[in-house]
């Protein structure tokens, strides 16, 4: 991520509104630029950072975007990787050994005898190492002279310039204090991200209608931490907040407002970024199943029931079940196409005892009976520790059999039960006129 | 399942806590608690009050993650009274409270003693890396002598900062750095000590003494913050030190509680010439720089702040980018000039059997002195162990010299010396003072000498020049006031 001073200078904020200065990937003389500090940052490699920094230097010359050029490199650096040279000795070690010897002096005297040479000598031989290694381990531990050992991934003009501009928006979320959100779908990667960046949400159903007059079910998000409720404000998550925002970038339907109060400025200031935006997230997206058993189950569906020839639709992932402060995400729903009678199922497969009983846990909680729970026989989650759950439960051997599948949801389906949602606007895919530069 | 309490990211909150379940009535919730998020959570402060609560509740308490200490050592120093009057005040109050102390009271020996009377881990949370540093080789040398007299191993500190993070039953933080440490390890802490608590206010500082559960709090201070109740508003988002970690429990305002003693000292200015090559180079960017700023008038439109004016200058305008790199290629010239060097070598032949400090202005030319000379390098970048091992070393005479760039700084230990030299003087004015202030405050140092080494014609003399012509006009002040 780019350092608040690489940052700072391309935000501004007009009509209590904050925008970022991106730049455009296809313009041809930014490309150029990307380019040439692409091709300048590979020929680093195998070389000390201090030659790195030096080569920008001279590269950025007396141009006046230089705070561009250095978030560029920031973002070449931050997915290289560097590693401190070793030797036969420590560092620290050997400066120990060095300090011990000195002070060294132009000219020799009664008290200090030895010239710098024959002092280096005298401490490689000691320690078995050359003169020349000596030079180069002195001083080795300090960052600028880690050696750039991978210069990272293959970066196009283009996809750098890309991932500068996601940088640049993540960094506006430095000073936000809370985030809000709207997703209509990516439930499972969202929830994900935010378990992984420690942020604390309160969700509620919402619907929308689009443009096309067809509802949209989702949810609003409201994100920041533990200690956001107990102050007047704070900006200690923005950086988880800002970690946060590629994941967001995964979902196909979202829109988000954040909070901003930058330094030394009383104003509150609103971000607002929709799916429409040109950025693009390099988070990963979860495959399309999460084991085999799912994809198994999904092709199967689709072999017997799919298309004309049932009257059931099987989708994946497209409720949150909300309990507090955590949610469950069920593999699927199967809901009938004439009268839109609707169940979920949880596949239970190998999993982890942690995971399993956190997982019971939840469905315990969520007491739903149109959940049914397809589970694998020969992991050790016996009738007596499903008690008290309402939900229908189906053991398997190999595969669970769907005509039984389809018997339990014939009988656990209920009509959509209206939750109590709140209406907001549509969130539209296609992009604006002009964006911001 | 048991109702319990855990500790998470700076909060309290309760699990499995059913109130009507236990109890037939209402029960009667604790107010600290607030039901947020499908959870009843309080802020992580509240701990101390809870206990009684816990009990009657049966909830498990699973906040606690502190350790007892082996702490059972015999210090030589004796306390002075005041030292046990604050201490006991503070154990009376409940460990609870700031104790207000003049500088060079000893406050870090109070520090000490509070360690040893609540014997858990400690949390220390300094004001800057220097300080930080600075506690680190104290509290090392206070608890390791222990390990001579008992079996078990000695008390490892921790540090936990930008550079280093190592967290161990003592640990020594910066405020800056407590509340992503407090977010994750609060509950790991029984005591915090904050060393000079007139800092807490600050907004987001003070919210990291919200987030520990610690129930023992000792603030350090020689400057206690005035709040004037009357004149705070609703947007002053500043905290009270008394909210956060107790009221005042012990002041002493002494006068002079160690007799200042001046040592005569004398300076030297020690004028050196660039070589042709850096003259024709400096000469060439001096130019460049004056331009720039004489033709924009900076100085006097911009004011204090003209610097920064010119740094925003230079991202829209070529002139004034080139006029910032100028002047950033004469600041690295005049930090490490051969003669300069030159000079440098001369007067450690000369002093080479006294204690020397060496001041630079930048890191390269710190490292470029090390290498060059095999003198101890202390940088921001040294870690606390290494930092701590150096400056012991040269106390002890092992080191006759150690070269430094502005790590040595307010409130900071200096060691003793009897020749300072500075190189460049780059620094502002007031840094300055206080070096000199520093190697001389010392006891016994008569005749200690500062060098100051400066290119003739250059910028280092319009700076000294600058600095002498303040100087006198506070000896002017001075004598107007007699």
């Amino acid at each position: 991520m780019l350092t608040a001073d690489l940052a700072r200078p391309r935000i501004y904020h007009r009509s209590g509104k904050l925008y970022v200065r991106t730049i455009k990937p296809n313009d041809s003389t930014w490309q150029k630029t990307a380019k040439e500090l692409i091709e300048l940052f590979r020929a680093h490699v195998d070389q000390p950072v201090s030659a790195w920094t030096a080569a920008l230097e001279k590269y950025e010359s007396d141009r006046v975007d230089y705070l561009v050029l250095r978030g560029l490199a920031k973002v070449l650096r931050d997915e290289a990787d560097y590693v401190a040279r070793t030797g036969a000795i420590s560092s620290t070690d050997l400066r120990s050994r060095l300090f011990a010897s000195g002070p060294v002096l132009s000219h020799q005297n009664l008290l200090h005898p030895l010239s710098r040479s024959e002092i280096l000598a005298e401490v490689a031989q000691e320690i078995g190492i050359s003169h020349s290694q000596i030079e180069l381990l002195f001083f080795a531990d300090l960052p600028a002279e880690h050696i750039l050992i991978d210069t990272g991934p293959e970066w196009t003009p283009e996809a750098l310039i890309m991932r500068y501009n996601l940088e640049l928006s993540r960094a506006a979320l430095y000073w936000s204090d809370q985030m809000i959100v709207h997703i209509f779908d990516g439930y499972q990667d969202f929830w994900r991200y935010l378990k992984l960046f420690k942020l604390m949400f309160w969700a509620a159903p919402i619907t929308s209608i689009d443009a096309k007059g067809k509802e949209q079910a989702g949810y609003q998000i409201t994100l920041d931490g533990p200690i956001s409720p107990f102050v007047q404000s704070t900006t200690r998550y923005g950086r988880q907040l800002a970690g946060f925002l590629p994941a967001l970038l995964l979902g196909k339907r979202w829109r988000m407002w954040a909070n901003i109060q930058l330094p030394n400025n009383d104003k509150k200031l609103l971000y607002q970024l929709d799916n429409r935006t040109p950025l693009t997230s390099h988070f990963k997206a979860s495959g399309e199943f999460d084991s085999k058993m799912e994809s198994s189950f999904a092709d199967e569906f689709e072999e017997k029931f799919g298309d004309k020839r049932g009257s059931w639709i099987l989708t994946r992932e497209d409720e949150v079940i909300l309990l507090g402060d955590t949610v469950m995400i069920p593999d699927f729903a199967i809901t009938h196409k004439k009268d839109g009678r609707r169940a979920i199922i949880e596949i239970v497969g190998f999993w982890h005892p942690d995971y399993l009983e956190r997982k019971v846990k939840k469905v315990r909680q969520a007491q739903r009976s149109d959940l049914i729970l397809l589970v694998y026989e020969r992991i050790n989650l016996s009738k007596e520790k499903l008690k008290n759950i309402p939900s229908e439960v189906l053991y398997f051997k190999r595969k669970p059999v769907l005509k039984d599948v389809i018997g339990a949801v014939k009988r656990v389906a209920v009509e959509t039960v209206t939750v109590e949602t709140v209406a907001v606007e549509p969130v539209a895919v296609e992009p604006p006129d002009d964006s911001n530069e | 399942m048991h109702p319990s309490l855990s500790f998470q990211g700076g909060t309290l909150v309760l699990y499995d806590f059913d109130a009507h379940r236990d109890k037939p009535a209402q029960a009667a919730m604790h107010p600290a608690f607030q039901w947020i998020k499908a959870r009843w959570r309080c802020e992580a402060y509240h701990y101390p009050q809870l206990d009684s609560w816990l009990h009657s509740m049966r909830v498990r308490d699973r906040v606690p993650c502190w350790e007892t200490l082996p702490l059972n050592f015999q210090d030589n120093r004796q306390p002075h009274d005041y030292q046990i009057e604050a201490l006991d005040a503070w154990q009376n109050a409940g460990y609870l409270g700031s104790i207000v102390l003049p500088t060079g009271a000893g406050k870090t020996f109070v520090a000490i003693q509070a360690i040893q009377r609540v014997g858990r881990s400690t949390l220390i949370v300094a004001p800057t890396i220097d300080l930080l540093h600075q506690w680190y080789a104290r509290l090392s040398n206070a608890f390791a002598s222990q390990s001579q007299s008992s079996q078990s191993k000695p008390v490892e500190i921790g540090v936990y900062y930008g550079a280093e993070k190592i967290i161990e039953p003592i640990t020594v933080t910066t405020y800056h750095s407590a509340g992503d440490l407090i977010a994750a390890h609060g509950n790991q802490f029984k005591l915090i000590i904050y060393d000079e608590v007139h800092h807490l206010p600050a907004p987001s500082w003070g919210e990291t003494a919200l987030m520990s559960p610690a129930p023992y709090r000792l603030g350090l201070t020689a400057t206690y913050p005035e709040v004037d109740e009357q004149h705070r508003n609703k947007f002053d988002n500043r905290w009270r030190i008394e909210d956060l970690i107790g009221p005042i429990v012990y002041e002493k305002r002494i006068e002079d509680l160690i007799g200042k003693q001046l040592a005569e000292y004398r300076t030297e200015r020690i004028r050196v010439d660039l070589t042709t090559e850096e003259r024709n180079l400096y000469d060439a960017d001096y130019e460049i720089y004056v331009e720039f700023i004489r033709k924009h008038g900076l100085h006097r439109s911009g004011g204090a702040n003209w610097y920064l004016e010119l740094m925003r200058m230079s991202t829209r305008d070529r002139e004034a980018r080139r006029a910032v790199l100028a002047r950033q290629r004469i600041q690295r010239l005049l930090a490490s000039s051969e003669a300069k060097l030159d000079a440098l070598d001369k007067l450690l032949q000369e002093h080479i059997h006294e204690q020397v400090l060496i001041f630079t202005e930048s890191n390269d030319a710190v490292y470029r002195i090390a290498r060059r000379h095999l003198i101890p390098a202390l940088t921001h970048q040294t870690k606390a162990a290494e930092r701590k091992a150096i400056l012991e070393a040269y106390r002890a005479g092992e080191y006759p010299a150690l070269v430094t760039s502005k790590v040595l700084n307010e409130g900071v230990d200096v060691p003793e010396a009897k020749v300072a030299i500075v190189l460049g003087g780059n620094a502002g004015a007031r840094e300055y003072v206080q070096r000199l202030g520093r190697i001389l405050r010392k006891v016994g140092n008569r005749h200690a000498t500062l060098y100051e080494i400066i290119a003739r014609k250059t910028v280092d003399e319009n700076r000294f020049q600058r600095r002498r012509a303040k100087e006198r006009e506070k000896e002017k002040a001075k004598e107007m006031t007699r």
